[in-house]
């Protein structure tokens, strides 16, 4: 369970990132986070593995509170949460499972990280969760001869291999195509229902969102403008968390202009 | 295909790595058995603490100094025979690499000229520097004699790659509006080439100071010389200045190179 | 058109620039070329440096045939000579070997604590930079003869100022290439858990491994050039042999030696070469 409890963050040069944010995300929820570029998603995402430390409030993630870690025991903490970014992230030059195995790395002794040594078991661990996402077949392809999409897929598979209960995903379909997006989300949502995992991801296709999250929250400078689940979300809604608009109105696709 | 039948298939690189890694053990293996170390040798422990000492506690009267053996004159005599040795070098080499590149003269002389380069560029400076003693007599001269040829080598071969990158399509359009050969390479190939001529001229100035240093150890002027003198006679306080001018000395020369360079490979931002 | 005079650079604050008005009415400023004023600094300071080496071309017009006589007998070398020359000429290679080996193991450490993208704590991150400055303003002749003064003359002085060389180039050029790379899978490696320098070790050096290797080659090449020279100052290798013939002006004996040294230096750039060509 993640609990936000008043939480706020401003940064070093005055912007607020946050404001009073107050949340509880049950284990195994699917929740999309939508709002314009600027709005405090990428912030309020990142604070849950603490990228981003927050400057108020306390954040509480399974039982542990998130600001009182240091070192070791924070390093610990992100062990259990995945995350996935908009650019993948991933080594170009290395092959797919290479990238993979790396999820490992932080639990291996060091001679082993240095000389790149991985047991047999962690190479099929790799493999199968390679074969979750359906890019078991490239498996030792370098990762440059891959398309997004499937690039996607692989940082879908590594942070998978670390077996999290979290998986945070930031705008983690914003650079696919729009087949290729429908694609990763339905693996996220297959993830989601098969295992367990709760998720959160920021995305600006509201279409999506609402097809694949169970709960939307819409965030508007720093502050949760609608929380509810996604059969709920009106254009009025939607309205008020792109535009800032109180009174409804029929105009302008905001849907659209997200895109 | 199962996971298990992908895990089968597997590319094998291990014995490439074992491979790699035995044959660079046998090579450390085999030098190292030439390489004899005698312990540090008796007064070692000495030349060590002096050095640190003479760092720590640097000759300040000879740093000052003003005579001929102190050394601002040291440092400037140094200066003033990597900047000559390089113009005259980045003079010299302009003739040899427009002969040398195969887009201006014929293959057959462009390759003589590349081999007269490369002579140039395998007989070390060191040796360059010994032998021109025998026709200057030892002194600041010789350094900069020896750093043009020296330079010569380095600067044509650069010199070569940007020539035969030159745009031709900028001479053909200045024979459209009708230029004479003289107006072409003044306006067409010099504009093209003056950028990366400088910035060749620079790089290997910084080159050159560096190697001026050396170049006194053999006698040939400049700072090494006296560098040598004070290391074999233990003034510490001595070496300690003399290395604490060369490192400012090469550390504002590298910096300011490195930005004029970069000036202008991109221009002004 | 008014333009900030307080952001304007010196020289256009003295200088002037140009007003030029067009048929039109429009005005453009045109700045005042600065050529003129790098001519003159450029020609006070060849001619001051004329003058501090006491340059005086008659000298050579004059005795240049001395050259002539000694290059003559360079390019005749005394092939009896090549027995004495191969011990020195393998100490050459060895030392060189073990130091480049040497220098590059110890520079990527060094390279890694002076990555501004790394190594978030500036004071070390400096004192890593300066070190580096130092190790590399230092002319190896120097560090040689030193080190054979500590360790006695021979290889082993030789082998340390190789690796001390090394070290400072090795470490400069990979830093420059570790700040360079793509960040990105160090942020993610960070974001499931991993120290800082695992994060390195298992998302960076996958990408700069390639740059390493060739920087490594490139200063195995230079390095076997460098140590044929620091027998000068007696820390072994042709040098040694170098300073000798040359004392007892035996250039034909000499010529054999740089004979030696460039079938050498042909070889190991023909090796590198091809172990270049794989990496890419």
């Amino acid at each position: 369970m993640i609990e936000f409890k008043d939480v706020s963050k401003t940064y070093p040069n005055g912007t607020k990132g946050l404001q009073h944010i107050n949340l509880q995300i049950e284990q195994g929820e699917f929740v999309a986070i939508i709002g314009l570029s600027g709005a405090g998603k990428s912030t309020l995402i990142r604070t849950i593995n603490r990228m981003i430390d927050i400057t108020e409030g306390q954040l509480i993630v399974d039982g542990t509170d998130v600001m009182t870690l240091k070192g070791a025991e924070l390093r610990k903490f992100r062990r259990k949460i995945g995350m996935i970014f908009q650019s993948f992230n991933l080594i170009s030059r290395s092959s797919v499972i290479n990238n993979v195995l790396t999820s490992n790395v932080p639990d291996m002794p060091w001679y082993k990280v240095l000389l790149g040594i991985y047991s047999k078991e962690q190479k099929l661990k790799a493999l199968e969760a390679l074969d979750k996402v359906n890019i078991l077949d490239k498996a030792y392809n370098r990762c440059d001869e891959l398309s997004g999409g499937q690039m996607q897929r692989v940082a879908l598979a590594r942070t998978l291999n670390q077996n999290p209960s979290i998986i945070l995903a930031d705008e983690p379909v914003a650079s696919l195509d729009p087949i290729m997006a429908d694609m990763v989300m339905s693996d996220f949502a297959r993830i989601n229902k098969d295992m367990n995992i709760s998720i959160l991801l920021n995305i600006h296709h509201v279409d999506l969102a609402l097809k694949y999250a169970t709960r939307v929250i819409g965030v508007r400078a720093g502050q949760i403008v609608y929380d509810g689940p996604a059969s709920m979300v009106t254009q009025d809604v939607l309205n008020e968390v792109y535009q800032g608009k109180k009174i409804p109105t029929t105009e302008n696709d905001p849907t659209g202009a997200a895109k | 295909m199962s996971v298990m039948e992908v895990y089968e298939n597997r590319p094998r690189k291990l014995w490439v790595r074992i491979l790699i890694f035995c044959t660079l053990l046998a090579a450390v293996w085999w030098s190292s058995n030439g390489i004899t170390f005698n312990g540090i040798a008796q007064k070692g422990a000495e030349v060590a603490s002096g050095i640190f000492h003479g760092l720590t506690h640097p000759d300040l009267k000879i740093m000052f100094g003003t005579t001929t053996e102190d050394v601002p004159f040291l440092i400037a005599q140094t200066i003033a025979i990597a900047l000559l040795g390089t113009v005259i070098g980045g003079i010299v080499a302009i003739p040899i690499s427009f002969l040398a590149s195969t887009n201006v003269v014929p293959k057959g002389i462009a390759y003589i000229f590349r081999a007269v380069i490369l002579l140039i560029r395998t007989i070390p400076s060191l040796v360059w520097a010994l032998v021109w003693i025998r026709v200057t007599g030892p002194g600041a001269f010789c350094g900069v004699i020896t750093q043009s040829v020296c330079s010569i080598g380095m600067i044509s071969k650069m010199y070569i790659t940007a020539i035969e990158d030159l745009d031709t399509g900028i001479l053909e359009s200045l024979d459209a509006c009708g230029c004479t050969t003289f107006q072409k390479i003044r306006c067409g190939i010099l504009p093209q080439l003056s950028a990366s001529f400088i910035s060749t001229i620079i790089y290997r100035f910084d080159i050159n100071l560096k190697d001026a240093t050396t170049l006194g150890i053999v006698g040939a002027g400049g700072i090494g010389a006296s560098m040598l003198m004070a290391i074999n006679s233990r003034r510490w306080a001595m070496v300690g200045s003399f290395l604490w001018a060369l490192i400012i000395l090469v550390i504002i020369i590298e910096y300011f190179s490195t930005k004029i360079r970069a000036r202008l490979a991109h221009g002004r931002q | 058109m008014s333009t900030d005079v307080s952001k304007m650079p010196l020289f256009d604050r003295i200088f002037k620039p140009q007003e030029i008005t067009l048929e039109n009415g429009h005005k453009v400023l045109r700045p005042r070329s600065r050529m003129p004023l790098i001519a003159f600094c450029v020609l006070t300071a060849l001619y001051i440096a004329v003058q501090v080496t006491g340059f005086d071309f008659k000298i050579i017009l004059a005795r240049g045939n001395q050259l002539g006589k000694i290059l003559s007998q360079i390019f005749h070398p005394d092939r009896g000579y090549f027995n004495k020359v191969v011990g020195p000429l393998l100490d050459t290679i060895r030392m060189s070997l073990i130091g480049t080996i040497l220098g590059c193991l110890l520079g990527l450490p060094v390279a890694i604590a002076s990555s501004s993208n790394i190594n978030k704590n500036r004071p070390t991150l400096l004192f890593f930079r300066l070190v580096l400055a130092i190790m590399r303003s230092v002319p190896t002749l120097i560090i040689a003869s030193i080190s054979a003064l500590v360790f006695g003359l021979g290889t082993f002085a030789g082998t340390v100022a190789i690796t001390i060389f090394t070290l400072g180039i090795v470490a400069k050029m990979l830093f420059e290439s570790i700040e360079t790379i793509d960040m990105k899978p160090y942020e993610a490696m960070q974001s499931f858990g991993a120290t800082t320098l695992q994060a390195f070790w298992a998302a960076c050096m996958p990408q700069i491994l390639p740059t390493y290797l060739s920087h490594s080659l490139y200063c195995f090449e230079m390095n076997v050039r460098a140590a044929a020279i620091l027998g000068y100052v007696g820390a072994g290798g042709l040098g040694i042999l170098i300073n000798e013939r040359i004392g007892w002006r035996d250039y034909n004996g000499l010529g054999m030696v740089l004979l030696s040294l460039f079938v050498l230096v042909l070889i190991i750039d023909f090796v590198t070469d091809y172990f270049r060509s794989k990496l890419s």
